[in-house]
């Protein structure tokens, strides 16, 4: 039985990598630019996830690392004329830095306040984007990154940088499961049920919560970078407050405790708007209404949703049997 | 034991709510490998003074001295690292999680991993994660939950809370456990089981400090200071408490 049900998985897993790897081919290049769109949006929600799910903090404060992740980039690459990985590295390392040092402070607030409190960050790095254009470029930005260039081979079409975006998701993925499985995984959900018993057995809240922010930073810069990468331009528009607000909706309407989760509320942040759009002036309206339902209708998110739809059809099947 | 220090030691310990005085001069020690008892009335002061112990609150004056050294600058999670382990009147499970989970956190502290190891899923990580599972699987058996230990901790009975928070509290290795009012919502019959494992306990050399107004249960305490309003009126063994004439008067009523 259990090696059936391997095989099935495996048979599943094989039939999902088939259609990753052939789907930049299949679809026309604004469908392939729009899939690695949600690669990145997957790496930025994924910090976002870990702690809306699994500390319960509203992080309304991604595109400030997201932003400074891109700067970077943008920066070392233009500017300084170095190699892009500089660019991700100096992104990675201001971004942590800033979060455990804003973190450390603002993290001993709870609830709304905190969610004010990351609200105001992300104001407050949107206008310094704006008001530093010696090192930002103000609202001309940034223009002429270079594609990204591995031992030759450029990315310089959406069909060839989408599997390099989503190699690097599926690594974030793979680094966030592990998270949730280890020894700091268990800490933060004790944390999340009762943080008066989980002091009690000496787990540092302070600690944990600060360093799962930084670790949500990191992906927010690394996302941030490819970004910068992939569009070759940067300028202030990009890392508003209305993006942080769409980088918290991802893990809100997939599902934040469900790291398939993360990758469906990147598909639905998308995708939709840009289905939406051929209706004409109507469409974000339709995309509130839209959000607002999956809010309403589905506590837990879309991923939430189909796992107890399929525990229904289990009993079910079960009853039937 | 008169000639070695005591494991816990509570002097003069003061604190009081917005003006209302619910702690004066408390003072009494807790030997090493002693079972100390605390009774009072409701609203006696006994609770805060487990959050004075464990940490939950500053006392407004005093001092507690853990094996010799001053608490005043410790926080909770270093109390519970240096062994004092407390559990709380209401049971404090996590819900969400199984009870084997509950039981892992419990002896979580007795590792260390950096969250570097844990993203990337380092031998050294797996090798802490299968130590803390094989010590809370031994734990699970030892108190008889194993045929509860792959259920939320939600659908436990009262009783069997009780033993998960006894059990999480005693696999991190406590030295000095705080168990406060252990028998509230407990039948007669699980009563009798949480006086065994209190005995067992100590017999493996955890010092307890018991807080509760459960007399009977308080039979297993060799030594039994009473709290009324804030202060001791009456320490001694259980008997002779019973006989105390000021212990009837305000606590038994006779």
């Amino acid at each position: 039985m259990a090696s059936l049900n391997l095989q099935r998985n495996l048979l599943w897993i094989a039939v999902a990598l088939a259609v990753w790897a052939a789907l930049p081919f299949l679809v026309p290049r604004n469908i392939a630019d729009l899939l690695v769109f949600t690669g990145i949006y997957t790496i930025a929600g994924l910090g976002i996830g870990l702690l809306l799910g699994h500390c319960g903090i509203v992080n309304l404060a991604q595109a400030t690392f997201y932003g400074l992740g891109a700067y970077a980039s943008a920066y070392c690459t233009v500017m300084m004329g170095w190699p892009s990985i500089t660019g991700f590295l100096v992104g990675a390392v201001i971004s942590m830095a800033l979060a455990y040092v804003i973190g450390r402070p603002i993290l001993r607030l709870t609830g709304y306040f905190l969610a004010l409190g990351t609200l105001a960050l992300s104001a407050i790095a949107s206008a310094l984007f704006f008001e530093w254009d010696w090192l930002t470029g103000g609202t001309l930005g940034i223009g002429g990154i270079p594609k990204l260039d591995l031992l030759g081979f450029v990315l310089d079409r959406p069909s060839r940088y989408y599997f390099f975006v989503w190699i690097v998701a599926f690594a974030c993925m793979w680094a966030a499961h592990n998270l949730v499985d280890s020894r700091s995984g268990l800490m933060l959900r004790a944390m999340r049920d009762s943080s008066t018993a989980a002091a009690a057995l000496s787990v540092d809240l302070q600690s944990l919560r600060t360093r799962v922010f930084v670790v949500c930073a990191l992906f927010g810069s690394l996302a941030g970078s490819l970004f910068a990468h992939h569009v070759s331009f940067v300028s202030t528009q990009s890392f508003t407050v209305d993006r942080s607000i769409t980088f918290l909706l991802i893990p809100v309407i997939g599902g934040a405790t469900s790291i398939p989760g993360i990758v469906v509320g990147a598909l639905f942040i998308t995708f939709l708007p840009e289905l939406l759009s051929k209706l004409g002036d109507v469409h974000q309206i339709l995309f509130g209404l839209a959000l607002v339902a999956v809010v309403v209708l589905m506590p837990d998110g879309l991923m939430g949703a189909w796992d107890r739809f399929r525990a229904r059809l289990v009993a079910r099947g079960g009853s039937d049997a | 034991m008169p000639d070695s220090a005591p494991l816990l030691a509570l002097r003069e310990i003061g604190h009081s709510f917005g003006g209302l005085s619910v702690l004066r001069s408390v003072t009494f020690d807790v030997p090493e490998g002693g079972i100390v008892g605390l009774i009072g009335p409701n609203g006696s002061g006994k609770t805060t003074l487990f959050n004075i112990i464990s940490g939950y609150i500053h006392p407004l004056a005093g001092t507690i001295a853990y094996r010799g050294r001053s608490l005043a600058r410790e926080s909770i999670q270093k109390r519970g690292l240096t062994g004092l382990v407390r559990t709380f009147q209401t049971p404090q499970v996590f819900e969400k999680m199984t009870v084997l989970e509950n039981i892992m956190v419990g002896c979580a502290k007795l590792t260390r991993t950096t969250m570097l190891q844990d993203l990337l899923r380092t031998p050294a990580a797996r090798g802490q994660m299968r130590e803390i599972y094989r010590r809370a699987e031994a734990a699970c058996e030892r108190f008889q939950l194993g045929g509860l230990r792959d259920l939320p901790a939600a659908s436990l009975t009262a009783g069997q809370r009780r033993i998960l928070e006894i059990a999480r509290a005693v696999v991190g290795e406590p030295k000095l456990l705080l168990l406060d009012e252990p028998s509230s919502g407990l039948n007669a019959q699980e009563i009798d089981n949480l006086r065994e494992w209190i005995v067992r306990l100590n017999e493996q050399g955890i010092t307890v400090l018991l807080v509760s107004h459960d007399m009977g249960l308080m039979t297993v305490a060799r030594t039994v200071h009473t709290l009324y309003f804030g202060e001791i009126i009456a320490s001694g063994d259980m008997a002779a408490i019973q006989r105390d004439p000021k212990v009837r008067e305000v606590y038994l009523g006779v």
